[in-house]
């Protein structure tokens, strides 16, 4: 059986992958599938639970744990806000139909509103969204344990880079399979996979209001600053390199602000030294060691 | 295969060697030392099964990679009873395995151990510790300082090293002049680099790949190099052990990640034919490599980080000639 692709529209020129970020995602799928299974066995689980929000990333992570575990093995928790797309939630719906897994939806508005009341002001966007982000969390937490799964990251390594997550929001998780994949090598994996077309072919959006898409907010598309990303970062280029290579040196200059203003972000907070012994100082110890799965 | 070494360790090679070696591409569990003693025990007990004649494990194949402070939970000494009772099942066999020793002054190796007839033949500490990138080997191992063949009830002598040794050219250039004719390279080598244009879909892949047939042409020998599988934290083994003939040429290569034991048979003859056609160990100068090391050695403890010439009439002398 061949698929229908004939019938699916190209995607716009912007969204296709840039030639330098083409990974073999063969060899890929296989490595975050068997990292996916580690995972999870080496801590004591066999089933995951991850947050689905019907855009590509979370899409991308239900099939690859889907595929690594079995279907039967994931819930996918959808947590619409009230101002979330409606269109979120059909894919969301079409991906965990698709797949055949369990699914439960929460809606987390009472949870950010009740916090918010009439009381604290006009929040702004960004304290809205941070909350949403980590009422999400919490509630992914508790299915955590009532699904008795680990709760999947599903970052991406172009927003954890630029800082665009929310730190004990989004951002945490017990393992993160994509995070070292860029959006656009998220997007060529993606299709490899059978994420929907629908998915595949919509702009990335945070969904926190009608119409909001991530590029518009960033002031950069994906393609671009995938590519200045991989070029300074994986490639080690030098501003001056950069700008050589044709990137904007204010562009480059706000990227590099970004990814080093988003430091705190990807890392552990730091412990002040007093004893002899600190953690992730001096006592340094793989994160999954003898007995250190759950029983 | 199973004739006895002569007392000089080397038998004159018949046309035809036949020897079945064994690549135990397995996933060793991190820091669960009495498990993965119990499968090297099963793997084995698999290869003799099969008839192989070499059996060959990665590196830390006892103890897994990612120690970090577990690095003195899982050490052994050489005459550890563990270490022992795992010699004990190679009559007949020989083997190599990967893990981590415990000096009498207790420093920790990355060690590769020769397991040949029930006896601990040797023992080869790494000697170039991976410390860059996403490799920290240095803070918690010490530098082996020998890099040495050695003979082997094989009739060939071995030329055994673990990892990032074969990322310098001294190591197989070294093993070869010491008479080794097969380099064996037992390793644990995360895989990266998943991009489009690389060989086999995976860099590191690629350039082992480069290496490993460059080394088995250049020494004439048979390169074996056997990777692990798994998972540790953020890093996946990416397996993909081969075996390549003295011409360079691909006798084998493993899937990529899969766990298992994979049986490759090799003729030992082809190392004389090779070497018979194209004689480069003959033509090896180690006695010019000899001085001119030493000359680089003596101008790098004179070197002027201002750049000073002070140092450089040394490099004018005119080089005596050799006395042979």
């Amino acid at each position: 059986m061949t698929r229908p692709d004939a019938q699916v529209a190209p995607p716009p020129a912007d969204l296709e992958l840039p030639e330098e970020l083409a990974i073999d995602t063969g060899v890929a799928k296989r490595i975050i599938t068997e990292f996916i299974r580690a995972q999870l066995r080496q801590a004591g689980f066999e089933r995951a639970v991850l947050a689905l929000s019907g855009g590509i990333d979370s899409a991308l992570v239900a099939f690859l744990v889907a595929d690594a575990i079995g279907a039967e093995s994931l819930l996918c928790v959808l947590m619409p806000y009230r101002t979330s797309s409606p269109e979120s939630r059909t894919d969301a719906q079409a991906v965990v139909e698709l797949l055949g897994c369990a699914s439960t939806l929460v809606d987390i508005s009472p949870m950010v509103d009740g916090y918010f009341g009439t009381d604290r002001g006009d929040p702004t966007t960004l304290r809205r969204g941070n909350l949403a982000a980590r009422m999400r969390m919490a509630v992914l937490y508790d299915h955590s344990v009532t699904w008795g799964g680990l709760a999947v990251g599903t970052g991406n390594k172009t927003e954890g880079l630029i800082g665009y997550t929310t730190i004990f929001g989004d951002a945490a998780c017990a393992f993160a399979p994509i995070g070292d994949l860029y959006k656009s090598q998220v997007r060529q994996l993606a299709r490899v996979v059978g994420v929907p077309d629908t998915i595949l072919a919509k702009r990335p959006s945070a969904d926190l209001w009608a119409g909001q898409t991530d590029e518009d907010e960033m002031g950069l598309r994906y393609r671009d600053l995938d590519r200045l990303l991989f070029w300074m970062i994986d490639r080690r280029r030098s501003p001056a390199e950069l700008t050589e290579l044709g990137f904007e040196p204010a562009v480059v200059d706000r990227v590099a602000r970004m990814v080093a203003a988003a430091e705190f972000k990807r890392q552990v907070p730091p412990i002040a030294k007093l004893g002899p012994r600190t953690a992730g100082v001096d006592y340094l110890y793989p994160r999954r060691r003898p007995g250190s799965e759950r029983r | 295969m199973t004739a006895a070494p002569s007392p000089f360790g080397r038998r004159y090679t018949r046309e035809v060697e036949p020897l079945r070696i064994a690549l135990v591409q397995m996933a060793p569990r991190l820091g669960l030392l009495d498990e993965n003693l119990e499968h090297t025990h099963q793997w084995l007990a698999q290869a003799r099964r099969d008839g192989a004649g070499l059996v060959v494990f990665p590196e830390l194949a006892l103890t897994g990679y990612l120690l970090q402070d577990l690095n003195a939970d899982v050490a052994m000494r050489v005459d550890d009873p563990r270490l022992l009772a795992l010699a004990g099942d190679t009559e007949g066999l020989s083997a190599v395995v990967g893990f981590v020793e415990e000096s009498e002054d207790h420093r920790l190796f990355i060690s590769a151990a020769l397991l040949e007839d029930g006896e601990l033949r040797h023992v080869h500490r790494k000697v170039f510790l991976a410390n860059y990138g996403l490799f920290d080997e240095r803070r918690f191992f010490a530098a082996g300082s020998v890099i040495r063949a050695v003979s082997s009830r094989l009739g060939v002598r071995l030329g055994i090293c673990s990892c990032e040794d074969f990322w310098h050219l001294a190591t197989p250039a070294l093993l070869a002049l010491d008479g080794a004719q097969l380099l064996i390279n037992i390793s644990s080598s995360p895989g990266r680099d998943v991009a489009a244009v690389n060989e086999v879909g995976l860099g590191t892949a690629s350039s082992w790949r480069w290496m490993d047939r460059t080394y088995a042409q250049l020494t004439t020998s048979y390169v074996v190099f056997v990777n692990r599988v798994g998972v540790e934290e953020s890093i996946t083994f990416w397996g993909g052990s081969e075996v390549i003939g003295p011409a360079g040429d691909t006798r084998f290569s493993a899937p990529l990640h899969d766990e298992g034991l994979f049986l490759v048979d090799i003729d030992l003859g082809d190392v004389r034919r090779e070497r018979i056609a194209l004689p480069l160990l003959r033509d090896e100068r180690p006695e010019l490599l000899l001085r001119q090391l030493e000359r680089l050695i003596r101008e790098r403890a004179a070197e002027d980080p201002l750049g000073r010439s002070a140092a450089e009439p040394a490099a004018w002398e005119p080089e005596a000639e050799p006395v042979l």
